[in-house]
């Protein structure tokens, strides 16, 4: 967290019958939660986190900002955590179809487990982009990919149909500057 | 053969006959039995994929039968339909099942990957050492048997187990060893290690004499039996190591995985056929409950020996509970799907919390009762019927778990409170009857032992409920367990607080409370009453201290940690947890020397009048250490490697051991420990099992003369000698060398430093001080 | 399952550092005045773990307030017994 580009990105909110997603580093989770803040004001908001990531006291800060009242926000945001892909598909499948918009949280990591056999992890991935798809005909979708540093193999062959699904992609790239440099301005 | 009584010692599947099994007749005969032995996985799917895997397998009608039939689903909490494939040979069951696994991905799958073990013991109740009775026809099956001593017996009748120990003379990644040392029957056999042919034939009639069933090595798994088993192929004698002739021994692979946290390391195994093998280099926790309790693990998971000596606990733990859900006939899912309910954002500052710590008030505190609840977490989990398929996502439900938004269906048992009910009376009982066992009871070893492995077995149970893989794990019900516990805890201290006690430190499952009046054992029982019926969970009084002493954090004097401390109860036992005294890694010589100096303070009516003694006997400590008196195992340290070598920036002193291992051909894993001494100049490690020996010269002096002092200083800083006065009054003896005092860590944290407020002490330099 | 969110100690870390532009600019006998505000507020960071806000920043700051009334408590008990002696 030190100093590490907390500059916050303000994303267009999803829309219905698209597919937005963000290709970017860890820090991005900020501007994410920023962007769940506007959400949860309008209504219900779907969060499945698949990266064990979700910062609820960035959403809170968020919400503060814009709002007095944050517990009413804070319950109108639901969360679903997966740690496997396989709690990824289940849960993407158990999703209520009601228009609900749906973010998803750093989707691609539970799909990098090298306990689970690669063909069997894109088959997964696979159902997973179809229901996503399927979701999105009703509801608002937006996904956040977390970009590697060293982008290897299965990482790629991972992040690819994911692209192709997506209808708007945003990536993102880790500030160039160190973060220890001295500000002179 | 047609009946006899015994145990059961050793079974698995077979390729021509399904099951073989070896028993101990309690006479003194071994037996060997068999049985055919049919084994069902399930798969779930769409009516059509179950169509198509049907008309796959209904091909093979000789290996397979195939039946539609209705199981229960404890994530769905309803019977599902399934399609039943019974394989006739348990011995093909996994090969049949991986390729249908392949060929049908889409499908789901239970009861898929169970040891046979639990197969058996679900089907007949017996499981492997139980007492039983056995019945069999002339062509040596098995045909009936029944269980004299179940798993959850107090005092089962001791197994005549014919055991042999074969042990090399040295620990073989130190140095090569000479000779192999085997131990069976009362006598002791030394075989040389370089003839190998006698020593193949000597072996080889010391295994057909005495016919061990168990084989108990040092480093039998990672070196004796692989070096055993290639020079008996190269000379041509086999040693029969496996009692089951025409089989091969069974290989397991190595492994590195994370336990709590901590990286740990397990060696390739090698397990035998009608014999045990257990090496007690790679057995788990083999130093904390040895063969007793490991037998107590493989009774009560029904795990077979050699399978129960190597898993860690969360296994068998989840062995447990797969048994309890065959028995009733609940499917054990092959991987599990079930995610986290749909929850509000706002519950999870409350749910993602982990047991209640207090900061304890740093300093000595007299007469502390320290109340404990007993296996807290299994207890709530028992007691409050926790389980994945009891826990509705209800805010206005009845029985609302703490905070949560949850709530607990209480019209039925949850399977986890079913699988761990057993076990947690058992332990219970165990502690009872440990209490009122004398010291010189020949049992109470035994029963230590045996309550060390349920008490593991416990305390695992919990983590496991939240462990991703975990078959019927569930997070919900992990913070559901949480939540109870801090709110047992919290109404803990409003009963203390009643009471008229001070509560001095909490601690997840204890409490330490003081009160100027009530400082006898009888005085807190009226506490423990209120608790337990504030709480509806056991509690006990784990003793009264006459003094404990709560010491800050290493990194911040003034912050407190929560379990770091020692104290001595009334009866004169000592508690040491988290200070060099009980830490691993630490050095012998600075452990015992930190413990020897804790019984010097407990020997005394008021601590402060050991302190003189206390000087002496450092100022002695360090004489043998600079005079070379102090032997070099005792200088050795312990630390485990947290990660690759390549991982590391600036390599820590364990990490530099190990390159000097690898420059000399020896390989580490993270997860090792490697055990090494500070030397003097660069890199200022000697790894102990280099080749060559270590210079008793090369000794870094000052390292472990700061260490020393370090450790005392923690324990005798209440006392008014914290570490600088110490080094000050140790170091004053004229006769002793002077050497450098560490900085001080944190100066700028320092009061001292405000100004207006000028500690004299500061300002003078230390005496005994050279820069 | 690792822990999604950080813990209470991770969180007044992490406040203490949001404030390290605040605790620079201090003159340095300030500046170790604000940090045994946070050493005071970390006794009752158990408490403030408890409370589970989704604003932590509020329980720290009454921590810390709970710290000074204690320690003024004390001072003024001090001071009335001086007086009484000297009365």
């Amino acid at each position: 967290m030190k100093g590490m580009n907390k500059q916050i990105i303000s994303f267009p909110v999803p829309k219905t019958g698209k597919i937005s997603l963000v290709v970017a580093p860890k820090t991005v989770i900020h501007s994410l939660m920023s962007m769940l803040a506007v959400l949860a004001l309008r209504g219900r908001v779907i969060v499945v986190d698949g990266g064990n990531c979700f910062d609820a006291y960035s959403l809170a800060r968020a919400l503060r900002r814009r709002t007095h009242q944050i517990q009413p926000a804070l319950k109108a945001v639901q969360l679903s955590r997966a740690f496997t892909c396989y709690q990824m598909v289940a849960m993407l499948a158990e999703l209520p179809v009601d228009g609900t918009p749906v973010i998803v949280l750093d989707l691609l990591s539970t799909f990098l487990d090298e306990n689970v056999n690669f063909s069997k992890r894109q088959r997964l991935l696979e159902s997973s982009l179809n229901l996503l798809r399927q979701i999105s005909e009703g509801a608002p979708v937006a996904a956040w990919a977390r970009a590697h540093p060293a982008a290897e193999g299965e990482y790629q062959q991972l992040l690819m149909p994911l692209l192709e699904t997506a209808h708007d992609i945003w990536e993102l790239q880790a500030p160039e500057i160190p973060d220890h440099q001295l500000p002179l301005f | 053969m047609p009946e006899f009584i015994g145990w059961l010692l050793d079974l698995f599947d077979d390729p021509r006959e399904g099951l073989v099994l070896y028993f101990i007749d309690e006479k003194g005969a071994r037996h060997r039995l068999t049985r055919p032995f049919p084994v069902t996985f399930y798969a779930l799917g769409s009516d059509a994929q179950l169509r198509a895997l049907w008309r796959q397998l209904s091909n093979r009608p000789d290996e397979i039968t195939l039946c539609r039939t209705h199981r229960m689903d404890v994530f769905k909490r309803q019977d599902v339909t399934v399609l039943g494939v019974t394989i006739k040979n348990p011995y093909q069951a996994g090969k049949i099942f991986h390729e249908t696994a392949a060929q049908f991905p889409e499908l789901e799958y239970a009861d898929a990957d169970l040891n046979i073990s639990l197969r058996f013991a679900a089907e007949t109740g017996a499981f492997p050492l139980c007492r039983c009775q056995v019945w069999s026809d002339e062509a040596g099956q098995l045909t009936h048997i029944k269980v004299l001593e179940d798993a959850w017996l107090l005092k089962a009748t001791p197994i005549p187990l014919r055991t042999m120990s074969l042990a090399p003379d040295v620990a073989p990644h130190h140095a090569k060893p000479r000779y192999l040392i085997v131990e069976v029957a009362g006598e002791k056999y030394q075989l040389d290690l370089h003839t190998w042919r006698p020593l193949l034939i000597n072996l080889r009639a010391l295994i057909q004499r005495h016919d061990p069933d168990l084989l108990l090595t040092d480093w039998g798994d990672t070196w004796l039996l692989p070096k055993l088993m290639a020079q008996s192929e190269k000379y041509n004698i086999p040693l029969g190591l496996n009692r089951e002739v025409g089989r091969g021994v069974s290989w397991h692979e190595e492994r590195t995985y994370f336990s709590y946290g901590q990286i740990i390391f397990r060696g390739q195994q090698i397990h035998l056929f009608g014999r045990c093998h257990i090496d007690r280099q790679n057995a788990v926790l083999w130093s904390d409950y040895e063969l007793d309790g490991t037998i107590e693990v493989s009774r009560v998971t029904a795990l077979p020996l050699q399978t129960a000596a190597r898993v860690s606990p969360g296994t068998g733990i989840s062995s447990i509970e797969m048994l309890t859900a065959l028995r009733e006939g609940i499917l054990v899912p092959w991987q599990k799907q079930q995610a986290e309910m749909l929850k509000p954002a706002a519950d999870l500052f409350s749910a993602d919390q982990g047991g209640l710590v207090y900061q304890p008030k740093i300093g000595v505190h007299k007469n502390v009762a320290e109340i404990d609840f007993v296996s807290l977490y299994p207890a709530i989990m028992v007691y409050f019927n926790i389980s994945p398929e009891t826990i509705l996502p209800d805010p206005n439900g009845e029985n609302l778990v703490p905070a949560l938004g949850l709530a607990i269906d209480n019209s039925q048992d949850g399977l986890i409170p079913k699988a761990l009910r057993p076990l947690l009376e058992k332990r219970i009982e165990m502690k009872k009857h440990l209490a009122s066992t004398p010291n010189w009871d020949p049992f109470r070893k035994n029963f230590k032992r045996r309550a060390s492995a349920l008490k593991w077995l416990l305390v695992t149970c919990f983590g496991y409920l939240g462990y991703k893989n975990a078959r019927f794990g569930r997070i919900e019900a992990h913070q559901a367990v949480t939540a109870y516990g801090r709110e047992a805890l919290l109404r803990a201290k409003e009963a203390a607080e009643d009471m008229g006690f001070e509560v001095i430190q909490l601690y997840v499952d204890g409490l330490w409370v003081h009160h100027p009046q009530k400082t006898r054992p009888e005085d807190i029982q009226p506490l423990l009453l209120e608790i337990q019926e504030r709480t509806g969970l056991p509690i006990s009084l784990d003793g009264i201290y006459r003094w404990v002493v709560f010491v800050g954090s290493r990194q911040n004097k003034k912050r407190a940690v929560a379990n770091r401390y020692f104290g001595v109860f009334q009866d004169g036992s000592i508690k040491v947890r988290g200070i060099d005294a009980r830490r691993r890694d630490s050095t012998p010589f600075v452990s015992e020397a930190q413990m020897h100096l804790l019984e010097l303070l407990a020997s005394k009516d008021q601590p402060e009048e050991a302190l003189p003694e206390a000087v002496d006997y450092l100022r002695a400590r360090l004489r043998a250490l600079r005079s070379g008196h102090v032997s070099l195992p005792d200088l050795l340290v312990r630390q485990r490697l947290g990660r690759k070598l390549e991982a590391y920036h600036t390599p820590s002193p364990a990490a530099r051991a190990v390159m000097q291992l690898q420059a000399a051909g020896k390989e580490m894993r993270p997860g090792q420990r490697v055990p090494f001494i500070y030397t003097l100049g660069k890199p200022g490690v000697f790894a102990w099992d280099r080749p060559q020996a270590p210079n008793p010269h090369a000794v870094d002096v000052a390292r472990y003369q700061r260490l020393l002092l370090r450790a005392a200083g923690i324990v005798l800083e209440s006392w008014g000698l914290d570490e600088e006065k110490l080094t000050e009054r140790v170091l004053s003896d004229a006769s002793q060398l002077r050497l450098p005092v560490p900085p001080k860590q944190h100066p700028r944290k320092h009061r001292s430093n405000i100004p207006g407020v000028v500690h004299p002490a500061m300002d003078r330099p230390f005496k005994g001080q050279i820069q | 399952m690792g822990r999604t969110l950080p813990s209470a100690t991770q969180l007044m870390l992490q406040e203490e550092a949001s404030l390290a532009r605040f605790r620079r600019a201090l003159r340095r006998g300030d500046q170790l005045v604000f940090d045994d505000l946070f050493t005071s507020a970390q006794k009752h960071i158990s408490a403030a773990a408890y409370a589970a806000h989704a604003l932590p920043f509020e329980t720290f700051l009454m921590a810390m307030l709970l710290e000074e009334h204690k320690e003024l408590m004390r001072l003024r008990e001090i001071v009335e017994r001086l007086q009484e002696m000297h009365a």
